[in-house]
């Protein structure tokens, strides 16, 4: 798993590893966010935003099946992008769920290994992942 | 016209998704008429899969692919 810098596109981290391809990861993390804070969307951006995300549409097909213009449904897929990475901004809840879900994997391997080489060092560092998703929460 | 596209399935919050071949006009009620692959983001590095022989033959009758799927043909040595 690997972490990017900012776009402005997404204004958010990209917290999925993919084909080292910014449109895969794009439309990824446009999922996730989607799966967040789709419904604090209108029906309107929802239907449309979930055709891009969810069913990988063209903006050209989305025009023609919705009567508007390709120019506007850019406009209003980068703006649901932003509402979107706005709440992430606030919230980041996307970003939480990503952590504790790695630090889980973590605490998870370590105790699988732990239990073929006892080694006292992998429960260390099951602890220390445990701690550290105690305090993604009280931050 | 026949196009490839991505299908995201599954569960909200683990993102999977197929590679399908559909008609143009049917995007959205779920019908497809074949499944060619799969891409799953979750894992590190993330895995592609192509059912080659599949995807080949939609290739040469003319099937489109979007974008993102584009990528995915040339990722796997493909297209």
């Amino acid at each position: 798993m690997r972490c990017k810098e900012k776009t402005l596109d997404t204004a958010c981290l990209f917290l999925y590893d993919s084909t080292g391809d910014e449109i895969m990861e794009k439309i990824v993390q446009q999922g996730l966010l989607y799966d967040f804070y789709g419904e604090l969307l209108t029906e309107h951006q929802r239907h449309i935003y979930e055709d891009v995300v969810m069913n990988d549409l063209s903006l050209s097909e989305i025009a023609q099946d919705q009567g508007i213009s390709r120019q506007g449904v850019h406009d209003l897929i980068r703006r649901c992008d932003r509402i979107l990475a706005g709440y992430e901004e606030k919230l980041h809840l996307v970003e939480k769920f990503a952590s504790t879900k790695r630090l889980a994997a973590e605490i998870q391997n370590a105790l699988d290994d732990y239990e073929i080489r006892k080694d006292p060092e992998l429960l260390s560092r099951a602890r220390r992942a445990a701690g550290q998703i105690a305090q993604i929460e009280s931050r | 016209m026949v196009k490839m596209r991505l299908r995201r399935m599954g569960q909200k919050k683990a993102p999977f998704y197929r590679i399908v071949v559909s008609d143009s006009r049917s995007p959205r009620d779920g019908r497809f008429i074949e499944e060619i692959g799969t891409y799953d983001p979750n894992t590190d590095p993330s895995s592609i899969k192509f059912n080659e022989e599949a995807a080949k033959k939609w290739l040469a009758n003319g099937a489109q692919p979007t974008e993102t799927v584009a990528k995915l043909l040339k990722a796997a040595g493909i297209q």
